[in-house]
């Protein structure tokens, strides 16, 4: 299961894959405004990644705002950072347009660190309730206007984790008009 | 005067617009059908621990609920809300409200839902709104670690996989030492095997000899298994939170994985939700078309003996044990006699509890419960049903068909200083388990041949 589109000098990749245990400079862990990790891939994070991210997170001041983004080292994970983006969850008001904004904030910090290879999970689908379609659709979109600017982004994954998340992906994927990487 | 109408907040507006998507016959049936005559009250455990507390009885509980349907979807609260006691919730505070009867004076177990002469069924319309108020984010904070980790771990107490297979891997070892016989193994992953074997992530976190107990009796019998390294999770928190989303996802999963596996029949270990959930309700929450059988690991015991695939010796469980029905094998998926037979094959001392099958009470800990720390305090005092009804039955040991179940009637016998074990029936059944060494049946056989030439 992948896809991949090269856009302008970046490849766009979509895998099924956990995203807190691949080898990349950074992955985007969609965060709670406190910053607490929590559970689900938060626990991933803390139990493969050791306690100094919670830490480290500790002296960044919060609550953070929905649609902004702060970046911590990854600890012992494969990754080297981590960015984390508070979205809206919960059928927020505004859902879409605060995703775009969420999405916007983890590349521009993603730039302004210097991260070459990133990776995003499907943002706020699962548990938060966002919906796939929209999800699918808002993060393409948000990442192939990014990389069609000028950007220092030469990679960008995205990580599902099923094929129930895969497949809106996929379509969204279709309709991206750059060739294939395959 | 100019009458003003009340504004909601956001979050009130949007659980009453999926009330709409949530409705279906069997919601509405039970919805309108209540003619408050109070048969359900004293099915209930929670009325019965709290004497003279009307707000714990399911008809009162349920009147919560029911007014909401009918001051927005039924003509009769549309027009005349006074009469029929139709009303609404405007503010998050009304929610989180409904968030504590909901989620905090019920474990779903559908007792009163079998009393009711109408065909009241609770528990569903209980869980439908749960199912509301997760969506807007209102529950109880167990729920939402529990839930969170099912969806993005994939299993509900975020077990990574790396654990998953180091534990089945030790298991093994320590089965290889117990039979002095190194080539028996977990098999992961193994293509077109006869049965996939899923598990419960308490099995993994806190249980494992229960793995190693039904890899024995898998290995005893000759049966050619696996068990999956993904999608392994056969529980499915989606049940008590209401989330036919997660529910759908995560059996969707694990059906998957069977699938591509080629299995032929995935067996579910010891869970009475987790056999509910991936059984009964998960291919209707994950629209999931089951091309292949699934067995309660209780059936394969039974079969394997029946069959003479296995051997056991009853007088290796001697001390008195009593069994514990749980709610969602018995009274929801009517899985109540076949561990009754199993258990009077494997122990000589089977004491009945009273009530008992489908009319047993809650271990207490269901739907969730055992997640939900705030509400801790009015569990155990509800438990008081249960453990009279343990206490009665002069058992040393408690055996039932259930993970959540062990949990929540541990908690209670610790409470209540019962001084009782709790155990399943897989341990009971391995503990019982006659193991010929190779050699010697290979003698036994050759006997048996000589003498039927003699014939």
């Amino acid at each position: 299961m992948t896809e991949e589109k090269r856009i302008n000098q970046s490849t766009l990749r979509l895998i099924k894959d956990d995203v807190t245990d691949i080898d990349i400079d950074a992955f985007v862990f969609y965060a709670q405004p406190n910053l607490a990790l929590g559970a689900g891939f938060g626990t991933a994070i803390s139990t493969r990644g050791g306690a100094s991210i919670q830490k480290e997170l500790d002296e960044i001041a919060s609550p953070i705002a929905t649609g902004d983004a702060v970046v911590s080292s990854a600890g012992k994970l494969k990754a080297k950072y981590i960015i984390h983006a508070v979205g809206p969850r919960f059928q927020e008001e505004d859902t879409e347009d605060k995703l775009r904004t969420t999405m916007r904030s983890a590349l521009k910090r993603a730039e302004e660190n210097g991260f070459e290879r990133i990776a995003f999970p499907a943002m706020g689908v699962g548990f938060y309730g966002i919906p796939l379609d929209l999800c699918a659709r808002v993060m393409i979109e948000a990442i192939k206007d990014h990389l069609e600017g000028e950007t220092g982004i030469k990679e960008v994954i995205i990580c599902v984790l099923d094929s129930r998340e895969y497949k809106p992906f996929q379509s969204q994927f279709a309709k991206v008009e750059y060739e294939d990487g395959n | 005067m100019r009458w003003k109408r009340r504004k909601r907040s956001h979050k009130a507006e949007k659980v009453l617009e999926r009330l709409d998507e949530k409705l279906n016959r069997q919601m509405v049936g039970s919805l309108l059908a209540c003619v408050h005559c109070g048969m359900c009250t004293d099915a209930c455990h929670y009325v019965l621990a709290n004497p003279g507390d009307t707000t714990y009885a399911p008809a009162y509980k349920a009147d919560r609920i029911r007014r909401l349907f009918k001051r927005h979807k039924d003509w009769t609260g549309r027009i005349f809300p006074w009469w029929v006691k139709a009303g609404s919730v405007f503010t998050d505070e009304d929610l989180e409200e409904l968030r504590d009867i909901i989620f905090g004076k019920c474990t779903n177990c559908r007792r009163c839902s079998l009393n009711c002469p109408m065909g009241v069924d609770y528990a569903t319309f209980n869980r439908m709104a749960r199912g509301l108020l997760v969506s807007v984010g209102i529950m109880p904070e167990g729920v939402a670690v529990v839930s969170k980790d099912q969806w993005e771990i994939g299993n509900q107490m975020g077990v990574l996989k790396e654990d998953y297979l180091e534990t089945l891997e030790w298991m093994a070892e320590e089965l290889q030492a117990e039979l002095e016989d190194p080539t028996v193994a977990i098999p992961i992953d193994k293509m077109d095997c006869d049965v996939v074997y899923s598990i419960n992530p308490r099995e993994v976190k806190y249980d494992p000899r229960t793995i190693a107990d039904a890899a024995k009796i898998f290995h005893i019998a000759g049966e050619n298994w696996t068990m999956p390294s993904e999608g392994w999770d056969m529980t499915n928190f989606g049940l008590f939170s209401g989330d036919d989303e997660l529910g759908g996802a995560v059996a969707r999963r694990l059906y998957e994985k069977v699938i591509e596996l080629r299995g032929k029949k995935l067996v579910i270990s010891e869970c009475g939700h987790g056999y509910r959930s991936t059984r009964c309700e998960a291919p209707n929450w994950g629209k999931f078309d089951v091309p292949f059988e699934m067995e309660s690991s209780v059936i394969t015991m039974l079969r394997y003996i029946k069959e003479g695939r296995i051997k056991v010796d009853k007088t290796r469980n001697t001390r008195p044990v009593t069994f514990h029905d749980s709610c969602n094998n018995a009274r929801s998926c009517g899985l109540f006699e076949e561990p009754r037979e199993l258990l009077n094959i494997v122990c000589t001392d089977v004491r009945e509890m009273y009530p008992n099958r489908a009319e047993n009470y809650c271990c207490t800990g269901g739907g969730g419960a055992m997640s939900m720390s705030e509400y801790t305090p009015l569990r155990l005092k509800s438990a008081k049903i249960k453990a009279d009804q343990l206490k009665d039955t002069g058992a040393e040991i408690v055996v039932t068909s259930c993970h959540n179940c062990v949990d929540g009637l541990t908690d209670l016998i610790r409470h209540y200083k019962l001084g009782m074990e709790v155990t399943q029936l897989v341990n009971l059944v391995a503990n019982a388990l006659v193991i010929e060494k190779a050699g010697v049946a290979a003698e036994q056989e050759d006997e048996v041949e000589v003498k039927g030439g003699e014939g």
